[in-house]
């Protein structure tokens, strides 16, 4: 057998049953170079591993703290806006399950524009309803809390997956944008119904 | 390193961390900034980049710490965030790969024949992706799948990341192999 390549000797360090694994670890127990050779890559890692720290050069937490602060006031004024109805929720609801029962299969672009348009009326519902200028009970606000956490991490999800590359991009991206319109249903319902259960 | 890291009152500061007790995050924020300044300022270029990264780590930390159901480390949750920040900021940087540009211009690469570095130049001296490949992987403990997965890249990309960039280091370190 030839000596090793690094790529061979890279994956000796883990322990697999990948093809060719067995006989390159029965090659470096016979070679001395090659034996030599992964001795070295473990004491370069050890080498990376023992690296002196490296201390930030200023204290981050009084920005962090700010735009913490700052992030809680935009959350709390997100929903500022014109007066809304639930009717248009309603019919908005309508729209959107009906939409998505269709038939016919869209393309996978087309679909990711429906569900943007759809979260977007319903976003528009919700600013026009414009639950801060509302009197609301501690358990609707508790919900309607987390439900505008859980979009706000959705929002974080797709700018992620929005970068990436690959044929599942768009199917990921779908169900994302799909995600996010039933939450935002929920918020629909949780402010203008009032709904006592929804399902979380 | 950081899974050895002690919090007096960890699950105490943590439960007061998800009610949104500043001090208790600030806590977090003092037991992890070096291991997450130290992942960052390993993968990206420039400090400034690092101390970004750091921001916006424990920015998201301080955000999603009432999602974190504590099935793993606190630890592991803060280095995924911290890994997928600072290679977010590679792609949105859009840094071309020092070591890629120098093997187009000259191939043979003569003048490495002369090199001797240090390990933290060598690092510095490696491509961005290859970089992070190799800290993450050498360093930090992640699988190539786990690699894969927040680079948006297939495994045995980055297994030839990490083999391309131990080539490199090897050459660069004066270690050579005789074979």
């Amino acid at each position: 057998m030839n000596h090793l390549n690094m790529e061979q000797l890279v994956s000796l360090r883990a322990p697999g049953t990948e093809p060719g694994i067995a006989e390159a670890r029965r090659h470096v127990e016979t070679c001395e170079l090659c034996r030599a050779e992964l001795d070295r890559l473990h004491q370069r890692v050890a080498r990376m591993k023992a690296l002196p720290s490296l201390q930030p050069p200023r204290d981050a937490w009084p920005a962090i703290r700010q735009r913490m602060m700052d992030d809680r006031h935009r959350r709390r004024t997100r929903w500022m806006g014109i007066a809304g109805t639930a009717l248009a929720a309603s019919v908005l609801l309508t729209v959107a399950v009906s939409d998505f029962a269709r038939p016919e299969p869209l393309s996978a672009t087309a679909a990711i524009d429906t569900a943007k348009a759809q979260s977007r009326a319903l976003e528009s519902t919700i600013l026009r309803y414009n639950p801060e200028a509302r009197v609301t009970d501690g358990r609707t606000a508790g919900i309607a809390a987390e439900l505008e956490d859980r979009i706000a991490d959705l929002d974080r999800q797709l700018e992620v997956t929005q970068l990436r590359e690959g044929g599942a991009r768009d199917q990921q991206l779908l169900q994302l944008w799909r995600e996010r319109v039933n939450l935002l249903d929920a918020l629909v319902d949780v402010h203008v119904t009032k709904a006592s259960n929804v399902g979380l | 390193m950081a899974d050895t890291l002690v919090i007096a009152n960890a699950d105490a500061v943590l439960a007061r961390a998800r009610t949104g007790d500043q001090q208790a995050m600030e806590a977090l924020y003092r037991a992890f900034e070096v291991p997450v300044y130290n992942l960052a300022r390993r993968i990206c270029r420039t400090a400034e980049d690092a101390e970004d990264v750091l921001q916006e780590t424990f920015f998201e930390m301080c955000r999603s710490i009432g999602q974190f159901r504590g099935e793993g480390s606190l630890w592991g949750w803060i280095r995924t965030i911290a890994s997928s920040k600072a290679l977010m900021r590679l792609r949105r940087n859009k840094y071309r790969d020092t070591d890629e540009l120098e093997d187009e211009i000259s191939p043979t690469r003569k003048e490495d024949a002369h090199l001797r570095m240090d390990l933290e130049s060598a690092l510095e001296r490696l491509g961005e992706t290859s970089r992070a490949v190799v800290w993450l992987h050498d360093v930090e403990g992640y699988t190539h799948e786990e690699i894969a997965e927040m680079m948006g890249k297939t495994v045995s990309f980055s297994k030839s990341q990490l083999a391309r960039a131990h080539v490199r280091l090897r050459r660069w370190l004066g270690e050579e192999a005789a074979i």
